[in-house]
């Protein structure tokens, strides 16, 4: 829902001024500075103040990315450009850089519209973080919508030739296109932070404590632009996604108003929709627990959506990892036409409560036949986790 | 006291709101780089 700032002035007395660009944190005086679209220089003192900048695309500094008809997709006012785009000019085809799922709804959206797409990105892998069978799965959905991936294209730069793109690798192959689309990653946006001081963390987003503190404990930092802990490593670690930086902001306000605060972290929990089907992670690969210290031991099974005398059953993938040493579990990845998406948040829960797999093994979970099979798909591969870890 | 929130979307609207609710003699502004803020919690 998108609220005008009015409303918020009216209804929240919350004083929303928008069009003012933040350029400048002076912490000695308590002091932010910037300017107003129009060009007007404003400065606002504090007692307390929230970065909340969020994270921006990535956008290569290569020839032709700043041509009409190359777009990226983060903001409402992005997506509505997007749109005007392909009414204001014939759009056959589509090029999408990048495969993660911002790439991939991308893909969805301009394939409901009729537009032949094709995506490229310069590694050899579809989603790296997913176990090789589910990645396979995820390109046979793309396929089965004739979306083509073109996988170990780097692109050099992007020409324009009257109304078409083209997208040139170094070796001079070339993706033709009426429209680019650039899905490569986004970036934290901490540059205010960085340039008052503040310490950062990975991938350079502001570094938050429990209480969303950064290094300067009049300052705050919450959402895409700052860190977390990662509750299965301890880890500072940047994922941005959106309930997080719901409850960061929240975080905020509370310990801004002399409440108790103390944020457990994150799990890394995500899903995302991709044509038919439903991708879902939480907590750690088997790589990124390795690369932990964990000794990670796997499984991959596959699962019924349904209890298989139901009609219009289809498989689940789930993939588990578990940790020899200590029983732990340590994450869960899934993929399947329905059933995916909602269950990992069992999985996500464990996590959280730092379960071993054989307890999680022993937890009651519902069963009906047009939910799922008697054991449930993550009892399933809990199961044979255990006998993995032995 | 003066609370400002740099940035209008999740996380400082969230922020903002609940601020607000919490204490409604704070002192909360936004600044938006935009034309919109946006809240969806
Ligand atoms: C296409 C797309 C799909 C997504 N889908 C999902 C999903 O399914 N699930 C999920 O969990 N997450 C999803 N996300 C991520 C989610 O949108 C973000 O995690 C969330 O918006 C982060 O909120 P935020 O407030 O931290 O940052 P943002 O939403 O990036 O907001 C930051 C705000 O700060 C403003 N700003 C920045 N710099 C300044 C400055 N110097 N001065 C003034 N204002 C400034 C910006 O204009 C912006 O309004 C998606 C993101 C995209 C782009």
């Amino acid at each position: 829902m998108v609220r005008t700032a009015d409303v918020f002035r009216k209804k929240s007395g919350i004083d929303v001024r928008t069009e003012h660009q933040a350029e400048h944190i002076d912490l000695s005086e308590g002091l932010v500075s910037g300017h107003t679209r129009e060009g007007k220089r404003f400065e606002l003192p504090f007692d307390r103040l929230l970065i909340a900048t969020g994270a921006d695309p990535i956008v290569p500094a290569r020839p032709g990315f700043d041509l009409p008809g190359v777009m990226v997709v983060k903001t409402l006012d992005d997506a509505q450009a997007i749109k005007e785009r392909i009414t204001s000019h014939p759009v056959k085809r589509a090029l999408i850089l990048g495969m993660g799922y911002i790439a991939m709804e991308m893909a969805e959206a301009l394939r409901e519209r009729g537009i032949e797409v094709a995506m490229a990105k310069p590694r050899a892998r579809l989603l790296p973080w997913l176990p090789e069978e589910l990645a396979q799965r995820v390109g046979e959905e793309l396929a089965a919508h004739q979306v083509a991936l073109h996988t170990v294209f780097s692109v050099d730069h992007i020409e324009e030739r009257g109304n078409h793109l083209a997208a040139v690798s170094a070796s001079g192959d070339r993706l033709e296109a009426d429209l680019v689309v650039v899905a490569i990653g986004v970036t934290p946006n901490s540059r205010l932070a960085r340039d008052a001081g503040l310490a950062l963390g990975p991938a350079d987003a502001i570094a938050v404590d429990r209480q969303m503190r950064t290094s300067d404990d009049r300052i705050y930092a919450a959402g895409d632009c700052a860190d977390a802990f990662h509750v299965v490593t301890g880890e500072r670690v940047w994922i941005p996604l959106a309930l997080r930086a719901n409850r960061a902001g929240w975080a905020v306000a509370d310990h801004l108003c002399g409440r108790e605060v103390s944020l457990q972290g994150v799990v890394g929990s995500a899903v995302f929709k991709v044509f038919d089907l439903e991708v879902a992670r939480t907590g750690l690969t088997a790589a990124e627990a390795s690369e932990a210290g964990f000794d990670a031991a796997t499984v991959t099974i596959k699962a019924s959506s349904k209890a298989h005398s139901m009609p219009g059953a289809s498989p689940i993938l789930v993939h588990m990892v578990g940790d020899r040493r200590s029983g732990r579990l340590l994450g869960a990845q899934m993929v399947g036409r329905e059933g995916a998406a909602h269950r990992i948040n069992t999985a996500a829960v464990a996590l959280h409560a730092a379960m071993t797999v054989a307890q999680f093994s022993e937890s009651d979970l519902a069963y009906a036949p047009p939910f799922g099979p008697t054991w449930d798909p993550l009892l399933v591969g809990a199961n044979q986790l255990i006998k993995a870890m032995k | 006291m003066k609370f400002v929130v740099i940035g209008g979307d999740a996380a400082g609207m969230s922020a903002a709101s609940r601020a607000k609710r919490n204490d409604s003699g704070l002192a909360v502004t936004v600044l938006e780089r935009s034309t919109t803020v946006s809240y969806s919690a």
